[in-house]
């Protein structure tokens, strides 16, 4: 079949641009022979010698950039700004110890998107028209088409006070998960067991008078719970799978993809290891490997479980993570960069589902979610 | 310390660099920072000494905070290092976050106009507790700025002195460690500048660049942190024919206290944890007096510390334990015979004049 509008919606675009210093308006296969590299290579910055280098991170091989998002017609993506407030020891450094950096971090990844539409490499979707025009020029793209991108943030910690959401609403956010990993600024979010603090109340009532989403997909048991309760507005899970099907926190009950899906919510799969194998308990880090065993169809037991839930196609999307954190190594064992994702609808032709469904999963669901919730 | 405090400005400092990138609590205390820097992930860059807690404590009341990204590929360490601008771009408007999230818990006060320094240099004659520090947005290297179009935007947000290289060779000029002189796009770049009025400091030019700058420049001009190569020898420090021009210029220079800069018998290949500076802040006072001596008069230097900016106490003057120390300052001059005058322009006067001078009345 021809390639269709792709919309991922989970992406970490500005991370991996700042913090593990891609380029990511270069290839894939550019980027990777870039970072071969760089290690060994000496900075300019003379005090940059061996001996004051910091302990070395971990290294994750790139499979996303935005020339193999054209190739694969990835047209359009949330894309995050993600850091939050948590003792700094994990080894993806967008842990911090105040909430100031949090904002100073999260503005920086703003500041890059913004740099990316300066150079006419991606475009902000704010509004329906923005979104239609988007998906029209996908119709028929050129290699310089821009990807569209609407913003989202994974934990709150960057908006500083409920008096700060009319700026970063200004700024393009649509989508806003109220923790991360950890306990955060405004509560509890995956791998811990408490529910949200005070601040998140006030924090929801400002964002209730705007259009913006809550993402469901970091919270913690309790504070899901806490927020459907309070919260009145569109909710979402960017990035998440089942927890009929692999163990642990990280995934949704029945209970909640009922809850997600009976307010219009859309649940996006996740294309890593750790959240397609039952090998892997989120809550138990011994259980936790480095190379990936499960291939992209494995992505269709949870999706296969949500629509067998709600008795549709209408609430599932693509909300890959892909780069999020982990690299090639812990991606789908048929997958290599971002344009694979075409594969994955023949996967599902193959599996069964008809056209219409493979529409609906790889862009109409997400489409229908936001223009809903806009004005 | 001198009966009265002084104010003192540091015309550079990387207190967004130090928030952002090594993940420290700029509010606190620099003991406080070192016990939490050690459980940290981010290590190797030197034992804390700048925080605005010691800054407050050290009255240096006003100073110059940058916005440090540039292209340098290789830079797995401070991690502010780029292949492309639109990175350096998102790094900077994060560096620039810090400060103004400083300034919404009252911590910092960003000085745009003569007025904004007028209002801080009094407020620090009698400061409180809660006195914010006063600052003036600087940048390291010119790569955050996409083109020479987007300096009114930067502008707009601050930023008042720029030195469009720094280590390596940035998007419009070569820098410190190489050799070469401006590129094609440093020149409008230069332009945008001085329409715009930001100072163009020439810290971490290349000898060709600094002169093929000073040619084609002619607006205000500055060394933000920048020590003496009669004293200290390398193409990172000023020659006294540079230090000459800078002065013909009405130019100012902030006396850097990173060891290599002080102390001639300094060891770049060799570990900071593996020797013993005898750099003291005698040595600073040396390089304020060299300039003194070489133009006759106290009107032009002051202090550009870059403390904390990739190393710490273990690679500053030996007897200084936190940046509150450049209080010691004062008590050397009059040692030595300054007047009370000529302190009073070294540690504040000379870069306030220059402000003022380049931005007028308002």
């Amino acid at each position: 079949m021809p390639p269709i509008l792709i919309i991922d919606g989970h992406l970490d675009m500005a991370f991996n641009a700042l913090f593990y210093r891609r380029d990511l308006t270069r290839p894939v296969m550019e980027l990777r022979n870039r970072e071969d590299s760089v290690r060994g290579g000496i900075s300019s910055h003379p005090d940059s010698l061996e001996r004051r280098k910091g302990p070395q991170t971990k290294h994750f091989t790139p499979t996303v950039a935005l020339p193999d998002m054209r190739k694969g017609r990835v047209g359009m993506m949330l894309s995050t700004i993600m850091v939050r407030v948590q003792d700094p020891h994990d080894n993806t450094h967008n842990a911090v110890r105040t909430q100031a950096i949090a904002y100073a971090r999260g503005q920086s990844h703003l500041a890059y998107y913004k740099a990316l539409e300066h150079k006419g490499e991606i475009t902000f979707i704010k509004s329906i028209t923005q979104l239609d025009a988007c998906v029209r020029s996908w119709e028929s793209p050129t290699d310089t088409t821009p990807i569209g991108l609407i913003l989202s943030m994974e934990s709150a910690d960057p908006i500083l006070g409920p008096d700060q959401v009319g700026e970063w609403h200004g700024a393009g956010l649509r989508s806003v998960s109220l923790t991360h990993f950890g306990a955060n600024t405004y509560g509890h979010g995956t791998g811990t067991v408490g529910g949200l603090y005070p601040p998140a109340y006030a924090l929801m009532d400002a964002l209730a008078e705007t259009d913006i989403a809550i993402d469901l997909s970091h919270a913690s048991d309790l504070s899901f719970w806490q927020i459907m309760n309070y919260w009145k507005g569109p909710v979402h899970a960017s990035h998440c799978t089942c927890r009929a099907l692999v163990p642990g926190q990280r995934h949704l009950t029945d209970d909640m993809i009922k809850a997600i899906t009976d307010r219009g919510g859309v649940i996006g799969m996740v294309f890593a290891e750790q959240m397609l194998s039952p090998a892997w308990n989120w809550d138990d880090p011994r259980t936790h490997y480095t190379t990936a065993t499960r291939p992209m169809k494995a992505v269709l037991e949870h999706m296969d479980h949500i629509c067998n839930l709600t008795g549709n196609t209408d609430h599932v999307a693509f909300g890959t993570d892909l780069d999020g954190g982990f690299g090639l190594e812990l991606s789908p064992t048929d997958y290599n960069t971002i344009d694979d994702l075409q594969c994955f609808l023949d996967i599902m032709r193959a599996h069964g589902y008809n056209e219409n469904d493979v529409a609906k999963f790889a862009h109409g669901n997400l489409i229908r979610f936001f223009k809903s919730n806009w004005s | 310390m001198s009966d009265h405090p002084y104010l003192i400005i540091d015309s550079h400092l990387d207190l967004g660099f130090c928030a952002i990138q090594i993940n420290r609590d700029i509010t606190q205390p620099a003991a406080t920072v070192r016990v939490h820097d050690a459980e940290s992930t981010m290590r190797g860059f030197g034992s804390c000494t700048t925080t605005f807690h010691e800054l407050h404590k050290g009255h240096v009341g006003i100073v110059f905070g940058t916005v440090m990204s540039r292209i340098d590929p290789n830079d797995e360490w401070t991690r502010t290092g780029m292949w492309d601008q639109t990175q350096c771009h998102g790094i900077g408007m994060g560096h620039y976050a810090v400060y103004k999230a400083m300034e919404r818990i009252g911590v910092v006060r960003q000085i745009h106009t003569s007025k904004d320094l007028d209002d801080m240099v009094t407020a620090w004659q009698n400061p409180k507790a809660d006195t914010p520090i006063g600052l003036v947005l600087a940048m390291e290297s010119a790569d955050p700025s996409l083109d020479p179009e987007q300096v009114p935007y930067w502008y707009d947000l601050g930023l008042r002195l720029v030195s469009i290289s720094h280590y390596g060779v940035s998007s419009y000029c070569h820098g410190t460690g190489t050799e070469g002189g401006l590129l094609d796009r440093g020149r409008p770049l230069l332009d945008a500048l001085k329409e715009a009025g930001i100072i163009v400091d020439l810290t971490h030019t290349t000898d060709q660049a600094f002169w093929e700058i000073l040619d084609y420049y002619d607006g205000p001009v500055a060394a933000s942190h920048h020590n003496c190569r009669a004293l200290v020898p390398g193409q990172r420090q000023l020659t006294d024919d540079m230090i000459k021009a800078i002065v013909e210029r009405g130019g100012v220079f902030g006396t850097a206290l990173d060891a290599w800069m002080l102390d001639p018998d300094w060891q770049r290949e060799k570990p900071a944890w593996a020797q013993t500076t005898k750099a003291t802040l005698e040595s600073v006072a040396d390089q304020i007096d060299h300039i003194a001596q070489l133009v006759g008069n106290a009107n032009h230097s002051g202090i550009g510390s870059d403390l904390d900016g990739g190393f710490g106490q273990e690679q500053s003057p030996r007897d200084l334990n936190t940046i509150a120390d450049l209080q010691q300052l004062p008590e050397i001059f009059k040692r030595r015979g300054y007047s009370e005058t000529d302190i009073q322009n070294i540690t504040s006067g000379n870069w306030v004049r220059l402000l003022k001078t380049v931005w007028g009345k308002i």
